[in-house]
């Protein structure tokens, strides 16, 4: 399960426990504000700076909210993510699931008239069960996640395109406009979806640093033998990881197609796995498992999405900001890196 | 057909002590083992499996088109990428600590705009163009190891960054429009198929896979299974701390690994070119790109993707199941639903053999 850690330099395994640096010391838990998180604040702000100073319309609502609203389903399912990531593992299915979500939510909606309640459990259940299927298949086949999400992936779409039934879903009611970028989607200025997605990340940002079952989750991306050997439950907590990340997902469906149009094309959630993993890893989380916050991919989700909208708003091709994007990405793993490398020899 | 890799599991074959009878009645189970262990005798039974279906399929009309040896023959066309690809992953991930390259489908489109520059609009002659598609794609997979070996970054990220930046300098850099001028379009005759022996029926060829696929696969098995570098390249997969103790140069091996794949992606690159007869910006990436099929039929080839595992044979025919697969569903499934059943049978097929895998590694120990 664990991609078993093969450090030339350093022996002492990293597991969830803080480094036993001078500063921290004495502390359970380690500062809850990462320097990676630190450096993020510190880019996004100087970013919004230079964008507000270049283009006036950038600090106006009309620019902000659907910058908002375009961040919440990457950052949502990045907060699952996180949590798989933070075990050891990944998943590059939540694309699929995406697609899945939407069209029969979208679907329930147009043909028989679901209500907001029906249409959001129905997407966060389905999520949950595929969520589960990946789970099962990971915890208990004992194979790496990478393989088994690649295989599910696949499956994922083909049930999405069956569902499409190769055309678009039309005429899709506003039931979930609460949910987008319209007046209706929000509530003294801020998008519903953001403030939702906030919450969600505030809960699972406790959950991981102050909990037993949280703190367990960063044992098993340490080291799982060593986790199981100490009384954890390691498949069932890698279970409900993954369980999580298709909740998570289901919700972020339900987003997607609230910022969307009122018609649902195929490509729905193209390439959401990779900007949901782009999100995370900028956001300090290891990939090799055991080390990673929550905050960081909030941050990390609102810093691509900055990206983004920075690139359309200053009139540059729109096919740059994944440049951008690019090497943002070898830009915060490369500091990441740097530090852990000062952190070893310290 | 090639030599055993990683510390051999005690092989089947080895059973001396044992009387000449007594082997004899031990043979179903070492057939068994051999299929259980053996990914490569695994994937022999399904591809006979597969094709004998669809020919008793084909020859009771319940397909819409006839699946004979020229119709396999001519959906071969897909293996030509899907192969030279497969091998690259495999170098990749053989060389171990996590690798893997998910930028393989970005260098395709970006390599096939500096190829359809240099062949189509700079008018290069063909060879010197392909060996500037080759060399960029090299550089743009140097680029990828020098971050990985040398500088230390995690495979999977490094190469989500340089996707995201490839796929993005190939779009921009000719206005997001393909390069499709006269010497790219009469390049098509490259993709043609060939006759293949004599008589008055023969066999058609798609052109690649003799001028492509067979040099590359003979290469890569050449590299692996014949050189110092290959065998350097599992040690390192194995065990890169022991590697390094044994005095390899672990950081120049993998490096080496990372830029033969960004190599053969840019050789994808000019087959590609050829099969679409214009340069596209998105060739590698369209849809859900090049990099996940190519990474699927490597695992599903048997490479492990913990690295110091893996056979060129694997990945050839795991190619072949695959492509045979999906054509005989065609015939099966017309229309649109015969492209998202394909999805179907690849996920189906990834997942049973990942399953059995892990299945077999309790029982039997490591598999090869």
């Amino acid at each position: 399960m664990s991609s078993s850690t093969l450090r030339p330099a350093g022996g002492a395994p990293s597991a969830g426990q803080p480094e036993h640096t001078a500063r921290a010391r004495g502390r359970v838990l380690p500062f809850p504000i990462t320097g990676q998180e630190v450096v993020l604040i510190v880019v996004i702000a100087v970013l919004w700076v230079a964008l507000a100073l270049t283009t006036p319309a950038f600090l106006t609502s009309g620019s902000i909210v659907p910058l908002l609203v375009a961040m919440a389903p990457v950052a949502l399912i990045g907060v699952g993510m996180t949590v798989v990531i933070i075990t050891g593992g990944i998943d590059v299915s939540v694309a699929g699931m995406v697609m899945v979500c939407a069209v029969v939510v979208a679907r329930a909606m147009v043909e028989s008239g679901a209500p907001l309640p029906v249409a959001v459990l129905l997407s966060v259940a389905l999520g949950g069960l595929l969520g589960l299927a990946n789970g099962v298949l990971i915890a208990y086949g004992r194979v790496h996640a990478i393989i088994i999400t690649f295989g599910t992936a696949n499956l994922f779409r083909f049930l999405g395109l069956q569902l499409f039934g190769g055309t678009t879903v039309d005429n899709i009611p506003g039931t979930l406009a609460v949910f987008g970028r319209g007046e209706a989607g929000r509530t003294l200025g801020v998008p519903h979806s953001f403030l939702i997605m906030l919450v969600v990340a505030a809960a699972a940002w406790y959950y991981l640093r102050h909990t037993p079952s949280g703190r367990h989750l960063y044992a098993i991306g340490g080291d799982a033998d060593a986790a199981r050997l100490a009384g954890v439950k390691v498949q069932r907590r890698v279970l409900s990881a993954y369980v999580l990340t298709g909740l998570l997902t289901g919700l972020a469906a339900c987003f997607v197609i609230a910022r969307g149009t009122s018609t649902l094309a195929p490509n729905v959630g193209a390439g959401m796995e990779l900007a949901a993993i782009a999100a995370v890893v900028i956001g300090g989380t290891s990939i090799m498992g055991g080390r990673g916050s929550v905050l960081g991919t909030v941050l990390g989700a609102l810093l691509v999405q900055t990206v983004t909208s920075g690139v359309t708003q200053l009139g540059w091709r729109s096919q740059l900001a994944s440049l951008f994007v690019g090497i943002l990405i070898l830009i915060a793993v490369g500091a990441d890196l740097l530090r852990e490398r000062t952190r070893r020899t310290a | 057909m090639s030599t055993t890799v990683s510390p051999p599991a005690p092989a089947p074959q080895s059973g001396r002590p044992e009387a000449p009878d007594s082997r004899l009645r031990q043979l179903p189970a070492l057939l068994l083992r051999a299929l259980l262990t053996q990914r490569i005798v695994l994937l022999l039974v399904l591809l006979v499996a597969v094709v004998a279906t669809f020919v008793t399929l084909s020859q009771r009309n319940y397909l819409t088109a006839p699946y004979d040896a020229g119709y396999m023959s001519a959906a071969l066309i897909s293996a030509v990428p899907l192969v030279m690809l497969g091998l690259a992953e495999l170098l990749v991930i053989t060389s171990g600590r996590g690798g893997i390259d998910l930028s393989v489908g970005a260098v395709v489109s970006l390599t096939s705009m500096v190829f359809g520059f240099g062949y189509g609009e700079w008018g290069w002659p063909l060879w010197p163009s392909i060996l500037l598609a080759a060399a960029f794609g090299a550089l743009c997979g140097a680029v990828n190891g020098f971050l990985i070996a040398y500088i230390g970054y995690p495979a999977l990220i490094t190469t989500l960054a340089t996707y995201y930046a490839f796929s993005s300098l190939a779009i921009v850099v000719n206005d997001q429009q393909p390069i499709s001028t006269q010497p790219i379009q009469e390049f098509f005759s490259a993709a043609r198929s060939v006759p293949l022996g004599g008589g008055e029926d023969p066999l058609q060829v798609p052109l690649g896979i003799l001028t492509f696929l067979l040099p590359t696969a003979v290469v890569v098995w050449l590299l692996l299974n014949r050189s110092t570098y290959g065998r350097r390249l599992y040690a390192i997969g194995t065990n890169d701390v022991a590697a390094q103790w044994a005095g390899i140069d672990v950081r120049r091996t993998r490096f080496l690994a990372y830029t033969a794949a960004g190599l053969i992606s840019g050789l994808v690159a000019v087959v590609t070119v050829a099969q679409f007869a214009s340069a596209r910006p998105d060739a590698g990436v369209a849809g859900s790109g090049m990099a996940l099929p190519a990474i699927t039929i490597a695992v599903l080839g048997g490479v492990a993707i913990t690295g110091g595992i893996g056979r060129v044979a694997g990945v050839v025919l795991a190619t072949l199941l695959v492509v045979w697969l999906n054509a005989g569903i065609l015939l099966a499934v017309p229309g649109n639903a015969g492209s998202q059943f394909q999805l179907f049978a690849l996920g189906t097929v990834l997942v049973f053999a990942a399953l059995l895998n892990g299945l077999t590694n309790r029982r039997y120990g490591r598999t090869g």
